[in-house]
């Protein structure tokens, strides 16, 4: 269990020297709880309390790299069950499954595709999951060439079978594949061939009791960089297996379970396939291996695991965009106000329900409410006229009056300064809108 | 070391909602659906009961939707003026659990249809399935504090879902609701606080918790439904670790969310990128229906029969109970 | 055997107990609290009682003053019942929810207090006289060294500064004196600073100012620095206010605008030389006595006060120019006081939280307790301090000046003719209102709303979210030119004739306020992962009334749900952490440790604070179980 940050400081010298670059010792441990900072930044720990440290100081799930170079990915160094209540760190990788006796280069031709650009973000799929489904060594060792040929993407090589392993990961070792998977048959020889080429391991169990203690024996022979498969392949017993993998690693701080652990879709139908691998993206599993490679197939999904792995820190934002509430004509008003969703919404609603339609502009605050971002120099003259040139405001309306919220009457001469435009000082409080709009542009 | 599994102890359980009555009860439904009463996380079966699984509804509108994606012509394009028969379809032949319908046209600005209108299609609806219905406003405070009460008064005994109550305007419905015993819809602008003020404000009304049904508000995927997803988790562990104004089962307007959106509606040939536009849109809708019942949601509300469809499969994989004993 | 009775008078309760059960125990079933700081431990003799009839054994007498004890008193702790007891409870052993703060009622009066007992009486000035060793041809030591030789004899001091114009005199001063010679010495930061020489062995006045510079008000002690006794306190309004209401508004001026600093500047530098020529005059002193002024301000007061820019402050990252300024002297300031006083200004911890924070910290003496301590100063910004002697964190939030009155139709500050208590009747609505000085009334101050908003709730005429509940009948509530409004008092009782009244927007502002109090308060317990229960003691310092009704400020979620013996209430601490400091030296430096050992929570950072806030923003709280004794009323 994570210490907290009193408990922290009272290991601390109590100097207050600032050499850690923190004010204090206090704010140090408390930086240090949150995961923020590391202890070796404190030049006067003693060695004791570097011991009684370390152990909370040490990630609960160790971080895996599968691949090399820009597309390498990372896999687990996790610390929460819940996103809200820090964030998740690295987004559930997606393999796609490929077998060893399709037209491989055409698939990862195919493959090569699966990128997209959504809302100014390029999402991309990151695995070529390849299948020795031929049982046949030559040809898994030639389909995973074939990949490496097609792709610089990370691999998955899949199968039990040493010597078929042993053949395909020497010839692409170089491009550290993640090999699937060292089994209670296979362990020995499965982790040897890993650890001699240097390549992350996932090791499959028939169960978690199973896995557990199979992860100690591959533990036992020297390699770490592993990444859990419980071996189940239904949907509620995934989730369970997941779910069970990540609270013992956070919340036990488990050892064997202290990896990323990986699901395999179950489903034929690539709809209910997409459905499924959200199951598992949604709850834990550090690689998703799946079928279905349709555009519209992985699109929701990666758009589904970009918006998971967001910061919920950050203030809910709206685009800073101008917005038409009703059907706005050249003479409608223009209402200001910032990008913090919260006010932005309060503001639409009440320019709604005043059935005048009029233009909203939200300024870019980066999403704090009108006072906070005018007490923070956030909304300024010059933020608004930014935002009122951004949207060419002046080609969507035949007039240059503002609508400033009333709180921040101070910005006036600044804004019209800044702006050209004139200033109509709005209410104060949203709900004053309708009464406003009313009286003055009805 | 050896694996023992952590099951979560939780002090409390998330409060059961039934909608609907039957003749005996004092309405007509043929059956009725009760949802909530988890005492664990979303399908953690191992570690806690979930005596009732989510639902599916479909959503009926009063007026032929102007704007809705010609992929939905072939489901409901010839029931579009008929919100009874289109109802009846939902149900018959897309298996939804239950029928949302909308009044949006009692908007002034579309239909200005009057309580008395509002009042007679939703009888027209509840004569067509025998579902529970759950009756959503045209979305304007004003108009629907005149035609709720109205639709209140008409399906008194029905037990029906009214919503949407809001913090700026909750009394007049839950008053409907208090008089006419019909659950309601609360309804909060993403936050967890509002929700839970919202919930203390009804229940000082004395609307009991038991007919409250927790609307947080959620937005589809691509458009911020990482908050909607957070607000239900926060939710339901609140619930669980014992607030009582948090312990409700949840709905979300799944459908309506998602069909608004460009990712579900633009065709191939606008984003060839994206892949084929009404899969897209059905894997849109399914996918954000997915992750909201991995926070708890309890009423998903669809608009896309096959993407229901995906749904229900989806929960019953989902309600196969697991366990870590023996 | 039966169940002995306890009868309490003069409240005329009567309870049921177990035979054993304590005094103590037994009126706090009949809902009598008495005082008892340690907890019945016997240890602090406050919970005196006198039993009129019946059979109670006493435990221990306890720790109980003889005087008390001839009086027929006992420790209620103490005693335990073994038969029907009648028991009289003087109005002294009560726990009074009204921390009661001022003997006058009037703006800025201040009770005077005890100099905090755990620092020496050391003033930053000392007068001594020496006794100069004479020169000979033998003993040819300079003038100054002498000076000096002599004076290290007396005063512990490191370096010893002396001005150009006093050394110019100090060669006839020796021997005017005939080597005799008075000399007033300034100790700041261990150096010795010579402020004064006069020939012989006569006594001089040495004085000293404590300031507070608010953003609303300024408040001035005369300080005798050789007694130790306060020689006068004054108070006005901040002359900059007509450059802005909050610090931001003045940090815009100070920036934006041609000669803003200078403005802003000069406009406290008059407004404390305007108290002090009133102060001098009421004391019949002289500025020239005065060699040591120290000032406790908020970050940006101090800026301002000594000329500097404050414009990095509102900016992110938020950083001050200074937050420990060096001492300066009077004469680069143009205070009218002696031109080579001393101006020292406490430290600040950071942008929001300032000098006056780490004064009214001192005074606490939080920073030396074992006692987990909430220090609260609920200004125009609301800063708050949580912890003891081993760890201390600070924050601010903008709470607005909702409580000093600002930006409340109707508010106004403690003074004459405010509203400070609110009656409501639940059944007619009738409000019976008390002001302070008993005049009619002119507006509300902090106190008067604070108990305003929970009583407008307790009679249902507003709901939990603070929203009025407009179909209640009373021609009191009504629509006003800003929506729906309350009236209080209407215009035939009230000073100016105008209606007072409560507007809807009046109530979220206070909501806002009282949240952002809260919300900061939760948020500091987050930080050091410390429930609520683990504060031991809450100090609450501010300007918005003669006293804190407790139960009502936790009743509207103000305050955190505490047993109101753990409240106190100590007015302008700012000003008086001054005095303490410039009556002791150790207390100076503990205040310059203050500002470096407080780790201070940047509130705007990440939106746990919104968060909080938005859950506070509901009477009590959206979390009720934050609040157990207001939701066990209901």
């Amino acid at each position: 269990m994570g210490l907290t940050g009193l408990e922290i400081f009272k290991q601390l010298p109590k100097t207050n020297t600032g050499d850690c670059g923190f004010p204090t010792c206090l704010a140090f441990a408390m930086a240090l709880a949150a995961g923020k900072t590391s202890l070796e930044k404190c030049p006067h720990v003693s060695e004791e309390a570097k011991e009684a440290l370390g152990a909370a100081a040490a990630p609960p799930i160790r971080l895996v790299k599968v691949g090399t170079g820009d597309t390498a990915v990372e896999l687990g160094d996790e610390t929460e069950l819940f996103r809200h209540d820090k964030r998740f760190y690295h987004p559930t990788a997606i393999a796609v499954l490929i077998s060893d006796t399709e037209d491989v280069a055409a698939r990862v031709k195919d493959f090569g595709e699966l990128e997209f650009d959504r809302v100014g973000l390029h999402f991309v799929t990151d695995m070529v999951a390849l299948k020795n489904a031929s049982g046949d060594a030559a040809k898994f060792k030639a389909a995973a060439e074939a990949v490496a040929a097609g792709t610089k993407r990370p691999m998955v090589l899949i199968s039990e079978d040493v010597a078929a392993m042993e053949a395909a990961a020497t010839a692409v070792a170089a491009g550290k594949p993640l090999l699937y998977a060292a089994t209670g048959e296979n362990y020995e020889a499965m982790t040897a061939l890993a650890a001699r080429l240097g390549c992350p391991l996932a090791v499959k169990g028939n169960g978690l009791a199973d896995l557990s203690d199979l992860v100690e024996k591959v533990v036992k022979l020297g390699h770490k960089d592993l990444v859990l498969d419980s071996g189940s392949r239904d949907t509620s017993q995934v989730l369970a297996d997941l779910t069970q993998i990540r609270r013992l690693a956070v919340k036990k701080r488990y050892r064997p379970f202290g990896y990323p652990a990986m699901a395999f879709t179950s489903k034929d139908d690539p709809f209910a396939e997409v459905v499924q691998a959200g199951v598992y993206l949604s709850k834990y599993a550090g690689l998703v291996v799946m079928k279905a490679s349709k555009k519209e197939e992985l699109l929701p999904l990666l758009s589904w695991r970009q918006n998971l792995f967001t910061d919920p820190q950050k203030p809910i934002q709206v685009e800073p965009k101008a917005v038409a509430v009703g059907e706005v004509t050249p003479d409608s008003p223009v209402y200001i106000t910032t990008n913090f969703s919260l006010t932005y919404y309060i503001v639409e609603g009440e320019v709604e329900s005043s059935k005048i339609p009029a233009w909203i502009v939200p300024v870019n605050t980066d999403g704090i409410s009108v006072l906070t971002a005018w007490a923070a120099g956030k909304l300024t003259g010059e933020a608004i006229n930014k935002a009122l040139k951004k949207d060419d405001m002046e080609s969507k309306v035949n007039h240059k009056t503002l609508v400033l919220p009333g709180y921040v009457a101070v910005l006036s001469g600044s804004t019209e300064e800044a702006t050209g435009w004139k200033v109509m000082v709005g209410p104060r409080e949203a709900s004053g809108i309708p009464k406003f709009a009313k009286a003055n542009f009805a | 070391m050896a694996f023992t599994p952590v099951k979560d102890k939780y002090r409390s359980k998330v409060g059961e909602v039934t909608l609907g009555a039957t003749r005996e009860q004092g309405g007509t439904r043929a059956y009725t659906i009760t949802v909530g009463g988890e005492a664990t996380l979303p399908f953690l079966h191992f570690e806690g009961e979930i005596p009732n699984r989510p639902v599916v509804a479909l959503e009926v509108w009063d007026v032929a939707p102007a704007d809705w994606n010609p992929c939905f012509e072939p489901f409901y394009g010839d029931v579009y003026n008929n919100p009874a028969a289109w109802a009846k379809k939902c149900v018959e032949e897309f298996g939804a659990d239950l029928v949302v319908l909308r009044l949006r046209g009692a908007d002034p600005d579309v239909k200005d249809a009057s309580p008395e209108d509002c009042a007679k299609v939703v009888k027209d609806v509840l004569a067509a399935v025998g579902c529970p219905l759950v009756v959503l406003g045209c979305g304007k405070a004003e108009k629907d504090n005149q035609i709720m009460p109205a639709v209140a008064e008409a399906a008194a005994g029905e037990n029906l879902l009214l919503g949407v109550a809001e913090q700026e305007n909750y009394k007049s419905l839950t008053a409907a609701c208090m008089v006419h015993k019909h659950n309601i819809i609360a309804q909060s602008p993403i936050d967890i606080n509002i929700c839970k003020q919202l919930n203390i404000l009804i229940t000082e009304m004395n609307l009991p918790p038991n007919r409250i049904v927790i609307d947080p508000t959620i937005a589809a995927l691509g458009y911020g439904l990482e908050y909607g997803y957070s607000i239900m988790e926060r939710a339901r562990n609140g619930a669980l670790g014992g607030d009582s104004m948090l312990a409700m089962p949840m709905i979300g307007n799944v459908g309506y969310e998602v069909w608004r959106v460009k990712e579900a509606n633009a065709s191939a040939a606008e984003y060839p990128g994206w892949g084929e536009q009404e899969a897209r849109g059905i894997l849109w809708e399914a996918t954000t229906a997915m992750a909201l019942l991995q926070a708890g949601m309890d009423i998903v509300v669809m608009r896309h029969p096959k993407a229901a469809g995906l749904i229900k499969q989806n929960i019953d994989e989902l309600m196969v109970k697991t366990s870590y004993e023996g | 055997m039966k169940t002995p009775t306890v009868l309490f008078f003069p409240d005329n309760v009567a309870v049921q107990v177990e035979p054993g059960t304590s005094l103590l125990t037994a009126a706090s079933m009949a809902g009598i609290e008495l005082k008892s700081n340690c907890g019945g431990g016997g240890t602090c003799g406050r919970c005196l009682v006198r039993v009129k009839d019946g059979r109670i054994r006493n435990i221990s007498a306890g720790k109980i003053a003889a005087k008390a004890r001839q009086a027929g008193l006992l420790l209620a702790c103490q005693a335990l019942v073994e038969g029907n007891v009648v028991v009289e409870i003087p109005r002294d052993s009560r726990l009074d929810e009204h921390v009661v703060l001022l003997g006058e009622k009037e703006i800025l009066a201040e009770q005077d207090e005890e100099l905090s007992g755990d620092y020496p009486f050391h003033p930053l000035c000392r007068q001594v006289q020496l006794t100069v060793s004479e020169p000979t041809l033998t003993g040819n030591a300079s003038d100054l060294s002498r000076l000096e030789t002599a004076l290290r004899r007396e005063l512990d001091c490191g370096k010893i500064h002396i001005s150009l114009p006093l050394l110019r005199s100090l060669a006839e001063v020796l021997r005017r004196g005939d080597w005799k010679v008075t000399v007033t010495v300034a100790q700041l930061d261990g150096c010795a600073d010579i402020v004064r020489l006069e020939p012989g062995h006569a006594s001089q006045k040495s004085l000293g100012l404590a300031v507070d510079i608010g953003t609303t008000t300024v408040v001035l002690y005369l300080v005798d620095l050789l007694t130790g006794i306060t020689l006068g306190k004054k108070g006005t309004y901040n002359k900059q206010a007509r450059y802005g209401d909050d610090v931001i508004s003045r940090i815009i001026h100070a920036t934006e605008r041609k000669g803003g600093l200078q403005d802003l500047h000069q406009a406290v530098i008059n407004t404390v030389n305007q108290l002090i020529s009133e102060l001098f005059a009421q004391s019949q002193v002289s500025g020239e006595d005065v060699h040591m002024v120290l000032v406790a301000g908020n970050t940006t007061m101090t800026h301002l006060f000594l000329g500097l820019t404050p414009k990095y402050i509102r900016l992110e990252p938020y950083i001050p120019l200074v937050s420990a300024a060096p001492p300066v002297r009077a004469a680069e300031l143009g205070l009218s006081v002696n031109p080579t006083a001393f101006v020292a200004c406490f430290p600040s911890v950071a942008s929001y939280v300032g000098g006056d924070i780490v004064s009214g910290t001192l005074l606490t003496n939080m920073a030396k307790s074992e006692k987990v301590t909430l220090f609260i100063d609920i200004g125009t910004n609301g800063e708050m301090v949580l912890g003891n002697r081993d760890w201390l964190v600070a924050a601010a939030c903008s709470a607005g000046p909702a409580f000093e009155g600002g930006g409340i139709t109707f508010g106004m500050r403690a003074m004459k003719g405010a509203i400070e208590r609110v009656q409501i009747d639940p059944e007619t609505f009738e409000v019976t209102v008390s002001t302070i000085g008993n005049m009619k009334p002119m507006g509300i101050c902090g106190s008067g709303l604070i108990d305003c908003l929970a009583k407008l709730h307790e009679a249902g005429v507003i709901d939990r979210a603070g929203k009025l509940q407009t179909d209640i009948d009373t021609p009191r509530m009504r629509k006003g030119d800003d929506g729906f409004e309350f009236v209080l008092v209407f215009g035939d009782l009230t000073e100016c004739g105008k209606d007072i009244v409560l507007t809807g927007s009046d109530i979220k502002n206070l909501l806002r306020a009282k949240g952002a109090i809260y919300a900061g308060i939760r948020c500091l317990l987050r930080a050091v992962q410390l429930e609520q229960e683990a504060i031991e003691k809450v100090i609450i310092a501010g300007g918005f009334g003669n006293f804190i009704n407790i139960r009502d400020a936790v009743n509207i979620g103000l305050l955190p749900d505490l047993p109101a013996g753990k409240y106190s209430f100590i007015g302008n601490s700012s000003v008086k952490g001054a005095r303490l400091a410039l009556l002791s030296q150790e207390a100076y430096r503990e205040a310059q440790n203050l500002g470096n050992s407080m780790t201070y929570l940047e509130l705007s950072a990440g939106n746990e604070f919104m968060d909080e806030f938005v859950s506070a923003l509901f009477l009590p709280h959206t979390d009720l179980s934050l609040f157990p004794t207001v939701a066990a009323k209901k």
